[in-house]
């Protein structure tokens, strides 16, 4: 169970406990359990001028509820500005830059950036 | 790069771009050249469009109202005569990439086949021959990414890039890319048909400096900074754009990048910069 839904079967089972906890609301709590199951991760990409979190972005990606959703086309006006932002608002970060890019020759630039991924669950 | 010299068609006028036009291409990647087709050729080109919706309607290249306006129109042969030489190969293929309003934005990517390196031998050119404003999904650009290696594949997670363009423009304007920029379908919120034809040249001849030479153009004080240069390491960019340049010139084998901060590198300094290539 996530802490969420353990949080949620403790209150049934302390209601239980007391008495106070009737047929159809067990039913209810079940059944508000199994639909909690049924959530999705949510996943952010952010892509940083560097390996800092505080680094500035210049890309972003998000996907939620099963949708890849482009942020505003104006990239100050992104929901986040870097990663800590994100991390502040509640996203865990999954993967960080991989640091064999250190491998790759100055002299040839690949790719967009240093990218963090983070998630959420809705 | 020695030249296997294409056979069929070919093309030479007077180059129109200047050294700071030309260098301007290296550190963007791109050129949009507004309004230079006439509003009858947009109008026979649209009416083209409207018969032959295939998404190779490459009979327009055989009529000759597109010919003298579109392919050899004066502003844009003129630029690409500036960036590929003279006795350039004219497109023996036209694509369309026609759409109609509202459509969802597309995926990031360089087109397949692309290289990266300081050579230009080929440019991919655009055509709007109707306006397009940002309503009807124009094509969006990342400036200075020809100069940064990516994959198609590799770039399908990505949706916003920070500094990206979006090629807006009025009917009649043609713009000239370096074939690896990134580049992705704008989204078209409005309504509306979106032509957008896409053509190619080619080189004919070793790149020299043969554009509109600026006098006080200055190789050890120019600046070689590029857009793409938050995502590089410090004076990378620079650095490519230096090096794509004097290809351009005919004088890749004069560039040189003897670290610290020798030539290309900006800074104020009271003498030539170090590592400057002579004879430029």
């Amino acid at each position: 169970m996530t802490p969420e839904q353990s949080e949620f079967a403790a209150r049934l089972e302390s209601a239980l406990e007391a008495g106070e906890l009737s047929s159809d609301e067990l039913r209810e709590g079940l059944s508000t359990l199994l639909q909690s199951s049924a959530r999705r991760q949510d996943l952010l990409y952010i892509q940083t001028t560097s390996t800092a979190p505080s680094s500035p972005a210049v890309g972003m990606t998000l996907v939620q509820n099963g949708e890849m959703i482009a942020p505003p086309a104006d990239a100050d006006a992104w929901p986040y500005q870097n990663v800590l932002d994100a991390i502040n608002d509640g996203w865990r970060v999954v993967s960080f830059p991989n640091m064999a890019l250190l491998a790759l020759s100055a002299d040839d630039p690949q790719g967009l950036g240093f990218e963090f991924i983070l998630e959420k669950w809705s | 790069m020695e030249l296997s010299l294409a056979a069929g068609k070919t093309f030479d006028c007077t180059a129109t771009l200047t050294d700071s036009q030309v260098l301007e291409f290296c550190k963007t990647g791109y050129l949009l050249l507004e309004s230079v087709v006439s509003e009858e050729v947009n109008r026979l080109s649209v009416e083209y469009c409207d018969q032959d919706e295939y998404y190779e309607p490459t009979g327009i290249l055989a009529q000759d109202w597109f010919h003298e306006g579109v392919v050899c129109n004066p502003a844009a042969a003129g630029a690409v005569r500036s960036l590929l030489g003279p006795e350039f190969h004219l497109p023996v293929l036209m694509s369309n990439h026609r759409v109609e309003a509202p459509f969802d934005v597309g995926g990031w990517h360089v087109d397949g086949n692309s290289a990266f390196g300081p050579e230009l031998n080929y440019l991919q050119v655009f055509y709007y021959p109707q306006d397009t404003p940002v309503e009807l999904g124009p094509t969006e650009v990342v400036p200075g990414s020809h100069l940064v290696k990516n994959k198609a594949r590799y770039m399908a997670h990505l949706t916003g890039i920070r500094g990206a363009v979006a090629t807006t423009a009025p009917a009649g304007s043609i713009f000239i890319t370096a074939y690896q920029i990134w580049h992705r379908r704008g989204e078209a919120t409005g309504t509306g048909m979106r032509n957008l034809l896409k053509y190619f040249y080619w080189r004919n001849r070793p790149s020299t400096r043969d554009w509109i030479v600026e006098d006080d153009f200055d190789f050890a004080t120019v600046n070689y900074g590029s857009p793409i240069a938050a995502i590089v390491e410090q004076f990378r960019a620079d650095i490519k754009v230096a090096e794509m340049f004097l290809w351009l010139c005919g004088r890749h084998d004069a560039f040189q990048n003897l670290g610290g901060q020798s030539w290309p590198l900006p800074a104020h300094r009271n003498g030539t910069p170090y590592g400057m290539p002579t004879d430029l």
